[in-house]
């Protein structure tokens, strides 16, 4: 039984909770949206208005080491001076030795004025006083209230610490993260170099940036009124270092091959030359130096066109580097031996109407294939090519890179190859073929052909890259492609014994002979399209000898070229730098002469 | 008082109930189950030493924690100093390491080598040990080096293009001494005292090579 006594208290019971919970859910609500919704906000007032301070931690970008751990790369501070041109110009209040402020005779301050001031900035500096005093005098003749000015960018810490010990209130320094290259140019082609504003621009710094990159991270705290941190407040997300990575290069051999190019290319006046030194049983780089090269601690001291690589980025036509393959898809069809011979003039026309020559005249001589190579005949190549069909002699070409790039992704990296299909072929082209012509290749892809025949026949991916080591320790090597098996061992062994032929009988022996060692290889020159091109150029080459050592067990492949060698046109320009690349790379890697010899096999049939 | 005796003789009676009496004499009058309760005993003084040891512990806590604060404190003052400390040696690490930024590198090493007089791109020749076989030319360097590290020096190094030789400190990779670098500072001072070559080059010197071993190599002390 309700009487109207009991109902009123419930109701006024009911109501009364009803409102605390309405108002809870408000409050509920209004907490919601300060912890979580908006708590990022709040937060970032809250350290902006109160005394929370919030620093960026800078991580390091990762060093780039030789393959023995040498630096060629890592990270430094230098620092930027600002100035505050409005307070610089009212000079500061001169104090005696023991700090206090000297008065003259009225009793008035003693300033120091802004000149004698700018004269002790620039004896750290190193700048003239009167540039020093310029800035500040013409940044105040624009505004008289400028607050700021550059003094001079890119200080080192020395002259910082120097310029801070002055005490200066007007000097400001900022710190600007750099990179410094300890060993200057050697293997600044391929290092790249960074910006001005910390951005990589060039060569494995630009193209290995992810494993190199720092993540920043950052630190907030709060500070007392005497800017010490209150303890227990500091929040910190840690910076996180950039990757080591490690090259292939040796930074010894590489500093020889880039003072041994620099000075060949110099002494027969070619326009750029470059030397590659791969490890036959891997593909790995061991050298790759050319000239000119970029000293990544000055990019600004070489012209635009020499930052990069051109030893990567040029593509040719190979020429006469390239016959061993037409030899190799002979012997490997079956369709000839070393001794097969061919009747030989020095200049033939052939059924179909093409002209070949050979670049000297010379008697008609029955030249076995290894005469062809030693030679280096264009006439008997293309006979020996013609014996297999131009698909099977496309694919062989193909399978020994031609068009298929290299595993190094270089930035601009052409990939070269052929311009027309093998049925697309003309009546020249279908010989030229055969002596390195008709298609394009870059060094590298030339380099990869000989460690093939060096390697038994099996072709390892070129490699400058060992590894990329975070900085949790973490090792990650490059994904290289597979091996390729191109030849048979067979094959690849007898197309070796043929090129030690070309270095024990041919023009360059006396040349090119390293004494107690068996060295195989092979010249070319080969020709250059004119730069409207229309046509090949005139009485100007881009020449090649590439080879490896010791021939009876090779380790190392070596490849120098120049491009357009003015005092010496032909590839005979490359016999001295090829023997002192060579002689340096078999003494470098303590590789110990066998002094055996070559087994001779016959020129002439 | 009756009622309440048939009431209990009623209930059922679980065996072991009242130990002592058997079962099987259910006449026999139950004991009485009501009794008289003892007087609370008069509530007795709390001991003070409860107390004391309660709010002595509370100050202890007190204390202890203001103890900490103020090592906290404390330390955040020396881990101030400290930093301060670690940024000045990092200064000087920096300076330092700019300092010899490039001395390692393979173009100076090469330049120093060749202003001695070493060549290099020699064939070499080679020692077996095993059966004392000379592996080789078995001829001394010829003299001509196969690159000229010094005088046609090439590949650029801008740390060090005008750092003075250690070997021989009148010349540098690019020709030109500059006055500020480390080493040369050494000779310019030797230099404003006196125009003696020697006087100049000594202090180059001795800061360039190590310290001399005066008492022979460092061996273990084996027992």
């Amino acid at each position: 039984m309700t009487t109207r006594a009991t109902r009123s208290p419930r109701r006024r019971t009911v109501v009364a909770l009803a409102v605390v919970l309405i108002v809870l859910i408000a409050f509920v609500i209004r907490l919601v949206d300060i912890q979580v919704v908006n708590a990022n906000e709040h937060v970032a007032q809250s350290q902006r208005y109160a005394t929370g301070t919030s620093l960026t931690l800078t991580g390091n970008r990762g060093e780039i080491v030789d393959t023995d751990g040498t630096v060629l790369a890592t990270s430094t501070v230098l620092y930027d001076v600002k100035i505050d041109p409005h307070l610089a110009i009212q000079g500061i209040k001169k104090r005696d030795a023991a700090g206090a402020i000297v008065k003259d005779a009225d009793g008035e301050t003693v300033m120091v004025g802004w000149p004698e001031l700018a004269a002790q900035i620039a004896e750290i500096t190193g700048q003239d006083a009167g540039e020093v005093t310029a800035i500040v005098d013409d940044a105040v003749a624009k505004d008289p209230n400028s607050r700021f000015a550059s003094v001079k960018k890119r200080v080192s810490t020395e002259v910082y610490r120097d310029l801070a010990a002055l005490g200066f209130s007007f000097l400001a320094f900022d710190p600007v993260e750099t990179r410094t290259y300890p060993d200057g140019a050697v293997a600044g082609n391929i290092i790249g170099f960074m910006g001005s504003d910390g951005d990589a621009l060039e060569g494995l710094e630009s193209l290995q940036d992810s494993c190199l990159a720092a993540t920043d991270g950052t630190l907030t705290y709060q500070r007392g009124a005497d800017g010490v941190r209150i303890p227990g407040t500091e929040v910190e997300t840690a910076a996180e270092d950039g990757g080591t990575l490690q090259l292939t290069i040796d930074g010894d051999l590489q500093w020889y091959m880039q003072q041994l190019i620099a000075e060949q290319v110099d002494r027969y006046q070619a326009d750029w030359g470059g030397i590659i030194v791969m490890e036959v049983a891997t593909g790995k780089i061991r050298a790759f130096a050319e000239t000119p090269t970029v000293d990544p601690n000055d990019p600004g001291a070489s012209d635009a066109a020499d930052r990069g690589s051109r030893l990567m980025r040029f593509s040719f036509e190979p020429g006469s580097t390239y016959k061993p393959i037409t030899a190799a898809t002979a012997i490997e069809e079956g369709v000839a031996t070393p001794y097969t011979t061919v009747n030989t003039p020095s200049r033939m026309t052939f059924p179909n109407g093409a002209v070949v020559n050979d670049s000297e005249s010379h008697a008609t001589q029955n030249l076995t294939l290894n005469g062809g190579l030693v030679t280096s005949s264009n006439v008997a190549m293309s006979q020996f090519g013609a014996m297999v069909d131009p698909q099977t002699r496309y694919d062989y070409l193909t399978k020994f890179g031609v068009g298929g790039g290299t595993a190094l992704d270089w930035s601009g990296e052409p990939s070269g190859g052929f311009s027309l299909k093998p049925a697309d072929w003309d009546a020249q082209t279908y010989y030229t073929t055969t002596f390195g012509q008709a298609f394009t290749v870059t060094s590298t892809q030339v380099a990869s052909v000989y460690q093939t025949f060096a390697n038994g026949g099996v072709r390892m991916p070129a490699q400058l890259i060992e590894s990329c080591t975070t900085a949790d320790g973490e090792v990650i090597t490059p994904d290289l492609p597979d091996p390729v098996r191109v030849i048979s061992e067979d094959t690849a062994d007898t197309v070796s014994l043929m090129l030690e032929n070309v270095f024990a009988q041919g023009t360059l022996a006396d040349d090119v002979k390293i004494p107690g060692y068996r060295v195989a290889g092979k010249t070319g020159t080969a020709q250059i399209i004119n730069d409207a091109g229309t046509a090949y150029k005139k009485g100007t080459y881009f020449t090649s000898l590439v080879g490896f050592a010791p021939a009876e067990d090779p380790q190392y492949v070596v490849l120098t070229v120049f491009d357009e060698p003015k005092t010496q046109t032909m590839s005979s320009a490359n016999r001295s730098v090829f023997k002192k690349a060579m002689t340096q790379v078999l003494t470098h890697y303590r590789i110990m002469p066998s002094d055996e010899e070559t087994t001779l096999l016959p020129v002439t049939g | 008082m009756s009622a309440e005796l048939y009431a209990t003789a009623a209930l059922p009676q679980r065996p072991g109930y009242l130990p002592g009496r058997a079962p099987s004499e259910p006449d026999v009058e139950p004991r009485r189950r009501l009794r008289v309760l003892e007087r609370p005993a008069p509530a007795r003084r709390p001991r003070l030493v409860y107390g004391l040891v309660a709010v002595a512990g509370a100050l202890a806590i007190g204390a202890a924690q203001m103890g900490l604060s103020i090592l906290t404190t404390q330390s955040s003052y020396e881990i101030k100093a400290l930093t301060s400390q670690q940024r000045e040696l990092s200064w000087q690490q920096q300076i330092l390491a700019d300092d010899v930024a490039g001395l390692s590198s393979p173009q100076y090493l090469a330049a120093n080598a060749a202003s001695l007089g070493m060549v290099t791109g020699q064939t070499p020749t080679y020692l077996r040990l095993s059966d004392a076989t000379i592996i080789g030319q078995g001829k001394a360097a010829s003299g001509t080096s196969s690159v000229s590290a010094l005088a046609k020096a090439a590949v650029d190094n801008a740390l060090v293009a005008r750092t003075p030789l250690v070997t021989n400190p009148s010349t540098s990779l690019s020709g030109g001494i500059v006055a500020t670098a480390p080493v040369a500072e050494a000779g310019a001072e030797g230099d404003s005292t006196a125009d003696d070559a020697t006087t100049s080059t000594a202090p180059t010197t001795e800061s360039a090579t190590p310290p001399a071993i005066t008492d022979g190599l460092p061996t273990p002390d084996t027992h």
